[in-house]
């Protein structure tokens, strides 16, 4: 393990919402290293805390304490230009309800990441992702005249085009059928085996954390102290998970 | 369906805003000029000042009235289309057609009442201040009081009422249609008010030079042919985005390239938002310019002025300005509402790599062409009025002032839609970027 680098590491991260009686952690002290190359999956019940860490450590949430780096780099605090700046070049996004502006067709999307940090929109490199995800022939539909899935696509070959240190998925087939599912399931799979990116997916669907090389469980804004759960099955996830929620309740009692 | 309006109503105050601002602005000029008319009728009023007050109340409380109403129109299409997903919403759970339609005129109605209600006591108050400068400048005797009457409140109710349900209808239908196509409505009524405003600078020319209310003719034509024109602004703004976009590009950098890019996709929705702009271009310009004329073509006969024809020319350009302000609150209004409704799509922006710099920038490059296309619909518009007016007062076809004033009125008209635009975005902006996207 020594020598792989590590493409997200967080420590010791915390965030807060609200203040005095209402104050609610969401996250308490999370540390998590994650190799290049890895496909990790992040699960636990509503309000664990999944999505905080994820924006946490996408650098679109700040955190009260704790730091996070990519590739090595530390994350900026202060200016939201300056965490932007950071995150454009280095961060891929794909989100539950895919985020892809309407007025810009599925080829415009695709290069807009590269376009808002001032680069060339690489346009060759662009249609060879949306063909690799299977829009070959759809690339100037807007996405409004696209499907559910077909847009979720859109917003992974948008997550990859700035061939990121770290691709994020905030529960990235949660509005999408199954088959759609599948499709962007084994889409980000592959980026992970072809392209040797990292990935990082929250979920609470014990089949889509089967997909990833890893499963981390949080709970209360902790990470589950019995540790990861490697080459998941879906039966072994929905286990963990079934275990976890007992004991959330064992504790809230 | 009544009841639900009443319940929407009281649980998205601020959404109604844009229309509730529309309706009270719109309101209070048509109170106030048409109140000239009830002060006119009391028993006792002098027949120079009943003529006096007539002559101001019909020409320009007539075409002040014509802009409100469409004005008001303007702002409800802008307001109930950003309504599109929550009626789709209503339909899915089993919501007709009829019964959405009835809920947002409803809604309309209520906010619009409610406007031209709040409207009333600002109207009395700036009726008053109007009447007392026609007792200042002798036009009307010391000893007659303005009067709030039947037909102040029955234009100001009537008017507002009638442009925001029959804007709202005709909205709501447009929006319940699978898939809008051409917008026959609004190419039908285009070109009706052009036709309609050919006619009025026309018949500029079959008046007496002499004629008091010579002005009425080009003024109510400049404007009808501005809001003939603004119906088919959408082709003018989408050709400009796109021959300005490498410029655009280079100056704003990728909020230019954004601008551009929604511009040309959402020309035709941002009628509604050009139609105030043209609006208050075609309009101040015109009848500005059109009161400079008649002030010079006063001194131009040869009288010496007197102190008295100075302050009737200031009384003028005062009861012309009024509906000019209104005019350019309009405008703002109607930018404010459409900028901070786009506060997901702000988000999304920034959750895909866009700095709030380059947000602003976007905004900033779509009012500058939104502005241009303003100006560009709006000054023929202008034109047409003030020369066949020109011509008929003075005999010439070189109006004076022109140039001064609608430098004046194309600066306040950049001025207003770039603030209005910018300062919503950065209020729009405060909200982060992941709660932006999930509200």
């Amino acid at each position: 393990m020594g020598h792989t680098t590590s493409a997200l590491r967080m420590t010791g991260v915390s965030r807060t919402y609200g203040a005095g009686e209402a104050a609610v952690r969401a996250l308490d002290e999370v540390s998590l290293d994650l190799a290049a190359g890895s496909f990790t999956a992040i699960m636990g019940p509503s309000g664990s805390g999944k999505s905080t860490l994820l924006h946490c450590a996408a650098g679109l949430e700040q955190p009260d304490a704790g730091q996070v780096t990519v590739n090595g780099q530390p994350m900026p605090r202060g200016s939201e230009t300056r965490l932007t700046r950071f995150r454009r070049e280095r961060i891929g996004f794909v989100f539950q309800q895919y985020n892809l502006l309407p007025t810009l067709t599925a080829l415009q999307n695709a290069t807009l990441p590269l376009t808002l940090a001032g680069k060339r929109a690489d346009r060759a490199r662009a249609e060879s992702l949306l063909t690799e995800v299977g829009l070959g022939g759809r690339m100037h539909h807007l996405p409004d005249q696209l499907s559910g899935g077909q847009r979720q696509r859109v917003a992974v070959a948008r997550a990859l085009i700035t061939a990121p240190s770290v691709v994020f998925a905030d529960e990235p087939t949660g509005a999408l059928d199954t088959r759609s599912a599948r499709d962007v399931l084994a889409l980000l799979r592959s980026t992970v085996d072809r392209h040797g990116r990292t990935v990082v997916m929250v979920t609470h669907d014990p089949l889509a954390a089967s997909y990833a090389d890893t499963v981390v469980f949080l709970a209360d804004g902790r990470l589950d102290p019995s540790g990861e759960l490697r080459r998941p099955t879906p039966d072994a996830v929905a286990a963990r998970l079934a275990h976890l929620g007992d004991r959330a309740v064992r504790v809230g009692a | 369906m009544f009841v639900l309006a009443l319940r929407s109503v009281r649980q998205r105050p601020g959404r109604l805003a844009a229309t509730l601002l529309a309706a009270f602005f719109g309101a209070t000029v048509v109170i106030m000029f048409n109140s000239l008319h009830d002060t006119a009728r009391q028993p006792g009023t002098d027949p120079a000042g009943t003529e006096s007050l007539t002559l101001t109340a019909g020409v320009v409380g007539g075409y002040g009235t014509l802009l409100v109403l469409l004005g008001i129109a303007s702002t409800l299409t802008v307001t109930v289309r950003q309504r599109a997903e929550e009626m789709a919403l209503l339909r899915r759970t089993g919501a007709t057609p009829g019964q959405i339609t009835r809920m947002v005129v409803g809604e309309a109605l209520l906010v619009a009442a409610a406007g031209a209600l709040l409207a009333i006591a600002p109207a009395l108050l700036a009726g008053r201040a109007l009447v007392a400068r026609f007792h200042e400048t002798g036009q009307v005797a010391a000893g007659v009081d303005h009067v709030l009457g039947p037909i102040g409140l029955g234009a100001g109710l009537g008017i507002t009422l009638l442009a925001a349900a029959g804007a709202a209808w005709l909205a709501v239908r447009r929006a319940l249609r699978a898939r809008s196509r051409r917008p026959v409505t609004r190419t039908i009524a285009g070109a009706l008010a052009l036709v309609a405003g050919a006619g009025g600078v026309g018949a500029t020319f079959a008046m007496e030079p002499t004629e008091p209310a010579l002005m009425a003719a080009p003024a109510f034509g400049s404007i009808l042919i501005a809001a003939g024109l603004a119906a088919f602004s959408a082709p003018l703004l989408r050709a400009l985005s796109t021959m300005s976009g490498g410029a655009l590009r280079l100056l704003l950098g990728a909020g230019g390239h954004l601008a551009v890019l929604n511009l040309r996709r959402r020309a035709d929705e941002l009628t509604g938002v050009l139609m105030p702009l043209i609006l208050f271009v075609g309009m101040a310009t015109a009848t500005l310019c059109i009161q400079a004329v008649e002030s010079d073509a006063i001194a131009a006969s040869g009288l010496t002025r007197s102190t008295e024809d100075k302050n009737l020319e200031t009384l003028n350009v005062v009861v012309v300005g009024i509906v000019a302000v209104f005019c350019c609150l309009l405008l703002i209004n109607s930018l404010a509402s459409a900028t901070a409704f786009r506060r997901r799509e702000f988000g999304q922006q920034r959750l895909a790599g866009a700095t709030r710099g380059q947000v602003l920038r976007m905004v900033g490059g779509e009012a500058l062409l939104l502005v241009l296309t303003g100006i560009l619909a709006g000054t023929p518009a202008a034109l047409a009025g003030v020369l066949a007016f020109t011509a008929v007062r003075t005999g010439t076809v070189r109006p004076a002032a022109t140039p001064g004033v609608w430098l004046g009125v194309v600066t306040v008209a950049a001025l207003a839609a770039g603030l209005a635009g910018l300062l919503t975005a950065i209020r729009t902006l405060r909200t982060p970027a992941t709660v932006a996207v999930a509200a």
